[in-house]
């Protein structure tokens, strides 16, 4: 019998376009400062440290967890490091989550942190296309890298297949609204990397196309900066909870799954997210969820794209495929509507600092359910090339 | 160019050993040019029958499942895990397919494709094959624009004149594009394409309408360049950057400069970098004071750049713009 696991302490740093003050280190030592206070417990309690780090490229190292592991305190205790692609974070909080639930460790530290953008591309003296670049060392090596794969190249694929089979959903004016909502959304979340860029639905219509059909405004942006958790199990879980105040945000579910990375018969079906279908039912199944229209109140969803944030509501089984604008023009993610949708501005505003992205995303949901009382949230990762990779994670407030 | 083709890395890509500080709240910060980088000797192993047949004999290989008959194209492994791993063959297949999908159209590249923007890449299904390959898509009509390949068009495999054993070596272009004689030719190359050659287009004789119009357009893309001029944040859009423009309108024509943060309008240079060709200027004036983007302008046929490449500036001129909206909005 598994055990239930937790979360009892969370934080995230300030995510900025360029944090020229800090290294990855002192980014990942200050979450984890950040996430025992906000428990009120201290470091040496804790158990195991689990890090979300995505990309050795960002940080200019290939293992970067060794050196931050001794700096979050968490020396001669068990360290180890997940690299999913954009689902990175995610699947750092699956694989602590089994940890803890098998009773290997009563404590853990989640740790997700990124350094993108001291890359540099000296020959348009900017640092987008160098970051770019680097994400694009994660295609297919032999087939693909070298014809120009991108992260946004293959999401598009999947979007513009979906558009394919379902032309009237997508419509531009409804990306361009939910970009603008999520706009709105982000100025209560101080640590967002455009807290102040507030845009109207014309703006974003308006702003340049950087991957067909994707506009600049539909785009996560690239960021540094940390997240962290701490996850406990349940009699420890209680016990930190009662000494410090703050309520048990339990873990009751996760799913996860990964496509096949070629498109064609038996392989990857391009008009879908099946990862996304996937991971979300068999984190509904743990759960208990039987229909997730009735029992999600709050989504913290990987917005990598808009257009990608709507298939993955579908796939979730919240809205029908092939009526994802449902969202907006029936008012289901609108303010008052049945589903909050990335409060925290998601990965558009708030920003994408990848192996940190979807652990600010449980952050935000926590803060949430226990801010609003609500009960049920569902956090996701999507990563890899043509949204490959899934993870799905159900947070249930007591 | 030529030599600079030989090397894995061009010379352009590399930056000079240095530093600078950056003082932020008062507090100095040191920040280094660095790189990472490893060199390769590396096999095509089990790949390389695909990769020497597209390079030597200009065939397109899949492979087949033995049990179940399925081929995937490229030859993505030997055995089938559909089938507990029965054994692959080597298979021929057409040099025809169609689009599995819309296929994206990448206008903002990395920095190892900002040449070949805009580009396509897309997975055809050729004839024969079960299953999906990437490739580049080309028009012959000049810039890629969304609608001419879709899901379903019929696509023809192109080989480059010179290959090295590369998926580089071939591309797709619409087989609508092409003569029957094109079509049927098994190793078709690129050399017996007619590619539409990027000349500017033509401008009427200015009317004298055409000639107030562009005075006062001048007037205000002038007043808004200033404006960029002097903020912040745009002129952080185009720091280290360097470019003399000719832009050619109906009304008239100017010279638009960018320096290291610095943007100015003035007479049209001698020696530009590039040539912008827009039939109205008020395209431009758009673009600039954030009426829409002129990136699209460009993908639109509204403005005519000399070189592709040049995206890139167009780009950063989006991005000005932007960038002076919301400094207006705070």
């Amino acid at each position: 019998m598994s055990r239930r696991v937790g979360i009892v302490g969370a934080a995230v740093t300030p995510f900025k376009g360029t944090w020229r003050e800090k290294t990855y280190y002192e980014l990942a030592q200050m979450a984890t400062r950040e996430a025992v206070k906000d428990a009120q417990m201290p470091i040496a309690d804790v158990e195991a440290a689990f890090y979300g780090i995505y990309n050795d490229i960002f940080e200019r190292a290939a293992i970067p967890e060794h050196a931050i592991h001794g700096l979050c305190g968490m020396q001669n205790k068990f360290g180890v490091r997940i690299t999913t692609g954009g689902a990175t974070g995610a699947y750092t909080m699956s694989a602590a989550h089994a940890y803890l639930a098998a009773g290997r460790f009563k404590t853990a530290l989640v740790l997700g942190v990124e350094k993108a953008t001291d890359c540099f591309d000296f020959t348009s003296m900017s640092a987008t296309p160098e970051v770019i670049k680097s994400i694009a060392w994660s295609g297919d090596s032999f087939f693909e890298q070298p014809i120009g794969w991108s992260a946004s190249d293959s999401y598009a694929e999947v979007v513009l297949a979906y558009m394919d089979e379902h032309p009237t959903d997508l419509k531009p004016e409804v990306t361009a609204q939910i970009s603008a909502q999520l706009s709105q959304q982000v100025r209560t979340n101080p640590y967002a990397q455009r807290q102040f860029d507030q845009v109207t639905a014309e703006e974003v219509l308006n702003s340049r196309l950087v991957v067909y059909p994707f506009r600049e405004l539909e785009i996560c942006v690239y960021s540094e900066g940390a997240a962290a958790l701490i996850l406990a199990e349940e009699e420890t879980a209680k016990a930190i909870s009662r000494n410090s105040g703050k309520p048990v945000i339990w873990i009751t579910g996760v799913g996860e799954a990964n496509e096949h990375s070629f498109a064609g018969k038996n392989h990857k079906v391009m008009p879908r997210i099946m990862s996304d279908y996937y991971a979300a039912r068999r984190a509904y199944e743990m759960a208990g969820i039987e229909d997730p229209t009735k029992a999600i109140d709050i989504v913290e969803l990987h917005d990598a794209f808009v257009h990608q944030l709507e298939i993955s509501m579908a796939e979730f089984g919240l809205v029908p495929l092939g009526r994802a604008d449902a969202l907006i023009e029936e008012g289901l993610m609108t303010p008052g509507g049945k589903y909050l949708v990335n409060l925290c501005g998601g990965l558009i505003y708030c920003g994408h600092a990848v192996g940190a992205s979807n652990i600010m995303s449980a952050w935000s949901a926590r803060k949430e359910l226990i801010n609003r009382r609500l009960k049920t949230a569902l956090v996701h990762g999507t990563g890899s090339t043509i949204a490959q990779f899934t993870a799905c994670m159900i947070l249930e407030h007591e | 160019m030529a030599a600079e083709k030989k090397r894995l890395i061009p010379s352009k890509y590399i930056p000079e050993v240095g530093s600078f500080v950056e003082t932020i709240d008062g507090k100095r910060y040191l920040i280094a040019n660095d790189a990472m980088y490893t060199f390769y000797r590396r096999t095509k192993g089990e790949f390389s029958p695909f990769f020497l047949a597209l390079r030597d004999e200009k065939r397109l290989l899949g492979c087949k499942c033995v049990k179940c008959g399925q081929v995937r194209v490229p030859p993505f492994l030997t055995h089938c895990p559909d089938c507990d791993f029965a054994p692959t063959t080597e298979v021929e297949v057409g040099q025809v397919g169609i689009m599995n999908s819309t296929p994206p159209i990448t206008y903002f590249a990395t920095s190892l494709f900002q040449d070949m923007a805009p580009y396509g890449r897309g997975r055809v299904i050729f004839e024969g094959a079960d299953t999906a390959m990437s490739v580049n898509l080309y028009t012959t009509t000049g810039i890629l624009v969304p609608g001419i390949f879709k899901k379903g068009t019929k696509v023809k495999l192109v080989f480059r004149d010179d290959r090295v054993g590369d998926v580089r070596d071939v591309f797709c272009v619409p087989l609508s594009e092409l003569s029957q004689a094109q079509v049927e030719k098994k190793g078709l190359q690129e050399s017996e394409i007619d590619w539409e050659a990027a000349v500017p287009p033509p401008l009427a004789e200015a009317t004298p309408e055409a000639q107030a119009a562009y005075k006062q357009a001048f007037k205000e893309i002038t007043a808004i360049v200033k404006e960029m001029n002097a903020n912040p944040r745009a002129r952080k859009d185009i720091a280290g950057w360097k470019r003399a423009i000719v832009v050619k309108t109906l009304g008239g024509e100017f010279g638009l400069f960018i320096k290291d943060g610095d943007i100015r309008t003035g007479k049209p240079p001698k020696s530009p970098d590039f040539v912008m060709v827009c039939e109205d200027p008020k395209t431009l004036l758009d673009g600039l004071a954030y009426r829409g983007a002129i990136t699209d302008a460009v993908i639109n046929r509204k403005l005519w750049i000399s070189k592709n490449q040049e995206f890139i500036t167009i780009f950063k001129l989006d991005r000005m713009a932007r960038s002076l909206a919301r400094t207006k909005k705070v």
